[in-house]
């Protein structure tokens, strides 16, 4: 059944081949380092989960955001779960992500051809940072307040366009409702947006290129 | 082919990997599953329990004339408080029970108000009539006004909460 059914897709999608091509690939003999990009990519997943989850109840206006964060977290069921699932996720993301980058880019697996591969790694990289930047306000809470009063003042000290940078990324002089918000749309769509479209872009190239071997002694 | 054939199956390195990620993989799917749930249907399914809400004195109902009492509840939907008055009319035939019903009209919502000359309730949306108990006697109304559970307690009046 199963299989005349897997048949009857296979003729309409070929995805068989797809699969073989993702999960089938031939790779050198290689150590657990290499597991570090899968890590992140299970991360960005659970990231990717639990935030479409938490925007079912969090508002990002300064009046409701902290207290629907604190409903989130003391009232609904399994809340706490959702809400420190994407917490922890945060922090894991950028350290795996770190991981991974450095495992790169001491075996030397960022060289020919695997260059636009390392690019989309490292604007990756900044991608990752950005989106624990902007979600750092989101509880709205004083540790969110004043991180991103000093975070966004750091855009100000730029030559010449800093201070209007800053104002740019305020959404004016101060922190607002205006900044909240856009801090919000920038974590829920700018950035996963663009996540998506280079992790594509990633992943179709590691496969593509095939990943490098373990460099040895006189390599 | 009809003879027993005994197949002594071996599991091989490719089938316990596949095994193995399908374990896990269900596993995972259920940690991520299970709490999903639970957190998007919790708000439905939460009951309203109902607490008793103080009405007033049971000393300000007139004997035999409905009595409206006005008071203001607390209620929080989600991670909002809000404060809003619910209204209702006492009556007591002999000073020890006490009907509450409250003063919306049973046909589309309107409030309904106490016409002593005329003794009756009366709603001003449709011209529904109502009796002192709260029956209809005229107008489109389906039903008699909703009555709220209540009770006295050391002279102060009692409605139970989301009736």
């Amino acid at each position: 059944m199963m299989a005349k059914f897997g048949n009857w897709m296979e003729d309409r999608f070929g995805w068989r081949d797809v699969w073989e091509a993702i999960f089938i690939r031939k790779i050198p003999h290689v150590n657990w380092l290499y597991t570090l990009g899968s890590a992140t990519l299970f991360v960005a997943v659970n990231q990717a989960i639990t935030g479409i989850l938490l925007t079912l109840y969090y508002v990002p206006t300064p009046d409701h955001a902290y207290d629907s964060v604190v409903y989130i977290t003391t009232q609904l069921p399994m809340g706490w779960f959702i809400r420190g699932m994407h917490h922890w996720g945060a922090s894991a993301m950028v350290i795996l992500t770190v991981a991974h980058l450095l495992r790169v880019f001491f075996y030397g697996a960022y060289k020919y051809p695997r260059e636009v591969t390392w690019m989309t790694g490292v604007i990756l990289f900044i991608v990752v940072i950005g989106f624990g930047f902007t979600g750092y306000l989101l509880p709205w809470d004083q540790r969110a307040y004043w991180a991103t009063t000093v975070g966004t003042r750091i855009i100000g000290v730029a030559p010449v366009v800093g201070e209007w940078m800053l104002r740019v990324a305020r959404g004016g002089s101060e922190l607002s409702a205006v900044t909240l918000a856009r801090f919000y749309g920038t974590h829920i769509w700018v950035l996963p947006a663009t996540l998506i479209l280079l992790v594509g872009i990633h992943l179709y190239l590691v496969i593509r290129n095939g990943i490098s071997a373990v460099p040895g002694k006189d390599e | 082919m009809g003879e027993t054939k005994k197949e002594v199956k071996k599991l091989n390195r490719s089938d316990f990997m596949k095994a193995t990620i399908a374990g896990i993989g269900g596993l995972i799917g259920v940690a991520y599953g299970l709490p999903a749930i639970a957190y998007v249907v919790g708000p439905a399914a939460r009951q309203e329990e109902g607490d008793w809400i103080q009405l007033g004195s049971v000393n300000k109902v007139e004997m035999n004339t409905p009595t409206l009492f006005k008071t203001v509840i607390e209620t929080q939907t989600g991670w909002i408080k809000t404060e809003s008055e619910i209204s209702a009319f006492v009556l007591t035939t002999n000073g020890q029970d006490y009907i509450v019903m409250s003063n919306v009209c049973t046909h589309l919502g309107c409030r309904v108000r106490w016409i002593e000359e005329q003794d009756g309730f009366f709603c001003p949306c449709h011209n529904a009539t109502f009796s002192r108990d709260g029956q209809v006697t005229g107008g489109p109304p389906p039903r008699p006004l909703d009555r709220l559970e209540s009770k006295v307690e050391g002279g102060i009046l009692y409605v139970k909460r989301g009736a």
